[in-house]
């Protein structure tokens, strides 16, 4: 099994925020997890990358199970997350942002030609490498984030909400980006609230309501299942939003 | 014309009321007696200013107010070299005029044996014989006259010199572009050997420092060096990994009484080896920063500033204590701490072995050099690096493989054996520790010696401690206005340089305006 979780439980004290979820990741797909506000998505990749300990259920990764591993062990494996709310080092440079998300690599030419290849799908990142993190656009820490996350040269990667906020062009490009890293054999696990695009691009999808996973399928078995169109893909347009001023660029 | 007489007498008596009141209350006299501490042998007592230096205070006075009457003068019309000339003559036979009147006043009372003090509380007849310029009433005249009018015309050239080279303003702006263009830094990158000439240089420098200055400033350069030590600690604990600590001078206590216990004759009657202690006192420090931040490791917050504040308060009340007072001295404190042995090549270089507080100073500077070297290669390392990440963003951090826990504990570790370290040389230094030596005030300044300096920066560091333990040193003299001055220039310099005064340099700050067109243009494969 390439990745599987079985059973994750997760407390925080007297909260259960997630009560005995199970999925799976097949090599070089993209599975999407889908979930309002608390449903306990971020929960679900913290508990997989060690940022959260104490979990109960069993966590496999290419026929191991690394359930509880600390972080820096689960990254050395080639598990990389970046975590939901464009989190980038304010005052480090986009290069030493980068290089920071490397600083478990100890191969340098693999480094730099990682950091290429970041280059490549961020043009605008080696345009402003010499600038602090906290100067860019929202959109362009967002970019960021995912870049410093590709630099830890992931097999799998976890994405936690990488559209939020973002402004409806952006969030295209994000997904256009998310779909070439899967191209060149990164599986992806991404956490979305945007379920629309999110499922327009997945293998698979997994629907999860409070703490529990209430419907899974393909990701246009979900996107075609009324359910997840009532709780999901209604409500406000885009361009509402985007009225409302609701976006950061 | 007539405009320029009364606008320039106007700025004549100001500068002469200014003159004035920092006369009568004492200002002009000290600050003479700092300059003349500062660039003479500091033999100077209360009664002995050498006039030149009374002389420079003035004429420093009338300067400043005739560049600013000029630079009005400027933005209101046009003005010719003569204007200015005639208007710089005025103001100083005004000023001039009006601080004879004083001295005349003044002068006579003493010459004729009153005692004016009954009438002017703040003089005293050494007092006046400074404003005299220890020579009588009419070269004292003549010698305001002669510093006023330096003092009006040197302004004068000055702005005259920056109008001819085209405004101050494009001066400086041509000046910051020379700098970009020569970067230091490019040039060391590019001709290795000018960066070593350059270190070399100032290592020389540093090096003949102790020897061309007085003992004052030796004492002065000794704890400030100390301080610098402390900062550059402390500023690997709360500049680099973001961890604020409030009772810092824990370590550094520890450090002064492992070194104080291990060379002095009593209690224990060791007198160990003095870099043997020196190392020892570092370890044992080191260790106090591991068993305060084990706790705090796996916790976020500022948790580590309750602790360490907690930690300082028991370490002070414990070697303060009666119980203790059989392996810590109690109040006494230890005596007699033991100092290094002077290497005898001093002896063979200079032919007298040097007098014992240079040679201490050269031992501070030494471990100094050593542990800049130090913090500068920690910063510049993955570890400094990680610390930076963690200081920004602990989550991020962690993501990306930085085991924080560990980071933060060897953070404190570092720093509290670098703390060690300045404790016991500061022991060592004064032959002597005792726990008033290590109350809040000293985890306040050491905090403040890496938040003026700007946090997280080595060379803010330094500067910080200058300021923070040589400023006030140097404004001793100006006793009673002491702490206002230091204070007002604390709030001055955090108004002007919020992020200290010698940050971080993280180059380019602004980002331009951007369309979504332009990002779309961007992320187009
Ligand atoms: N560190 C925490 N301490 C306590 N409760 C938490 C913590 N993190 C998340 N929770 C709670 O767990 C639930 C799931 O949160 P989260 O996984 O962040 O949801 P999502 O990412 O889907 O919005 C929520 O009810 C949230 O309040
Ligand atoms: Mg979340």
């Amino acid at each position: 099994m390439y990745f599987e979780i079985k059973d994750l439980q997760v407390y925080y004290r007297a909260i259960h925020a997630l009560k005995g979820i199970s999925l799976t990741v097949n090599k070089g797909e993209i599975v999407a997890l889908i979930g309002g506000n608390g449903a306990g998505k971020s929960s679900t990749l913290n508990s997989i990358s060690g940022l959260v300990q104490g979990q109960s259920g069993i966590i496999i990764y290419k026929d191991e199970e690394i359930t509880g591993l600390p972080t820096d062990m689960i990254v050395k494996k080639g598990i990389i997350q970046v975590p939901e709310g464009r989190h980038i080092f304010p005052k480090l440079t986009v290069q030493e942002n980068l290089e920071m998300g490397a600083f478990l690599n100890d191969n340098k030419a693999q480094m730099e030609e990682d950091m290429e290849h970041v280059y490549q799908l961020f043009p605008r990142m080696k345009e402003r490498r010499t600038q602090p993190g906290g100067t860019l656009s929202g959109g362009e820490q967002q970019m960021l984030a995912i870049g410093r996350g590709l630099m830890g040269h992931p097999d799998l990667m976890l994405l936690d909400e990488p559209s939020m906020g973002l402004a409806p062009i952006l969030v295209e490009q994000i997904f256009d980006i998310i779909f070439d890293i899967n191209q060149t054999g990164t599986s992806i696990l991404l956490v979305e609230q945007n379920a629309q695009m999110a499922l327009a691009i997945a293998d698979r999808g997994f629907v999860l309501e409070t703490g529990e996973i209430v419907v899974s399928g393909t990701g246009q078995e979900l996107l075609n299942d009324p359910k997840v169109q009532a709780a999901y893909l209604g409500g406000e347009s885009e361009q509402e939003k985007l009225q409302k001023g609701d976006y950061y660029f | 014309m007539k405009t320029i007489l009364t606008k320039s007498s106007k700025f004549g008596v100001v500068a002469g009321i200014i003159l004035i009141f920092s006369e009568m209350i004492n200002l002009s006299s000290t600050l003479a007696e700092i300059l003349e501490k500062l660039f003479t042998g500091g033999i100077a007592t209360k009664d002995v200013i050498i006039p030149f230096y009374m002389g420079l205070v003035t004429g420093l006075i009338v300067f400043f107010t005739t560049f600013a009457f000029l630079k009005k003068q400027k933005s209101d019309r046009k003005n010719s070299f003569l204007h200015g000339l005639a208007a710089a003559i005025i103001i100083s036979l005004v000023s001039g005029s009006l601080i004879s009147v004083l001295n005349i006043i003044l002068g006579s009372y003493l010459e004729k044996g009153k005692d004016v003090r009954v009438y002017l509380e703040a003089l005293s007849p050494d007092v006046i014989r400074a404003f005299l310029f220890q020579t009588d009433v009419r070269h004292a005249v003549m010698n305001y006259f002669l510093s006023t009018f330096l003092g009006s015309m040197t302004a004068l050239i000055l702005f005259w010199l920056s109008q001819k080279t085209n405004q101050p303003a494009k001066t400086i702006r041509g000046l910051a572009r020379l700098k970009e263009k020569i970067q230091v830094g490019r040039i060391f990158e590019r001709y290795p050997a000018v960066k070593t000439i350059s270190i070399l240089l100032v290592i020389i420098a540093i090096l003949t420092l102790p020897l061309i200055v007085n003992a004052y400033t030796i004492s002065v350069l000794g704890i400030v060096l100390i301080y610098a030590i402390m900062g550059l600690g402390l500023n690997l604990i709360v500049g680099l990994s973001g961890q604020l600590v409030f009772g810092y001078v824990a370590f550094f206590a520890l450090g002064a009484y492992t070194f104080g216990l291990l060379t002095a004759p009593k209690p224990f009657g060791i007198e160990m080896n003095f870099w043997l202690a020196l190392l020892i006192s570092l370890v044992v420090a080191g260790i106090g920063g591991f068993l305060i931040g084990l706790p705090i490791m796996n916790l976020r917050g500022d948790y580590l500033a309750i602790v360490t504040l907690g930690f300082a308060e028991i370490v002070r009340i414990l070697i303060n204590s009666n119980l203790m007072a059989d392996y810590t001295g109690g109040p006494q404190g230890i005596k007699n701490i033991g100092q290094p042995i002077q290497p005898s090549i001093f002896e063979r270089y200079f032919g007298k072995p040097l007098e014992d507080n240079v040679w201490f100073l050269y031992l501070i500077i030494f471990v100094f050099l050593l542990i800049l070297y130090a913090a500068f290669r920690l910063q510049y390392s993955r570890t400094g690096r990680s610390w930076e990440a963690m200081r920004e963003d602990e989550t991020v951090a962690q993501a990306c493989g930085v085991t924080t826990s560990s980071y933060k504990v060897l953070a404190i570790v570092i720093g509290a054996a670098i703390a060690g370290a300045a404790g016991a040389l500061y022991a060592s230094r004064n032959t002597y520790t005792g726990p008033s030596e290590y109350a809040f005030m000293v985890s306040v300044n050491a905090l403040a010696v890496v938040v003026v300096g700007g946090m997280g920066s080595i060379p803010g560091t330094l500067l910080g401690a200058f300021i923070i333990k040589g400023l006030p040193e140097l404004l001793r003299d100006l006793e009673n206005y002491r702490m206002v001055v230091f204070g007002a220039l604390l709030i001055v310099m955090m108004i002007i340089r919020p992020e200290g005064i010698w940050p971080v340099k993280r180059r380019k700050l602004s980002v331009a305006p951007e369309s979504i067109e332009v990002l779309k243009e961007d992320l187009k494969p």
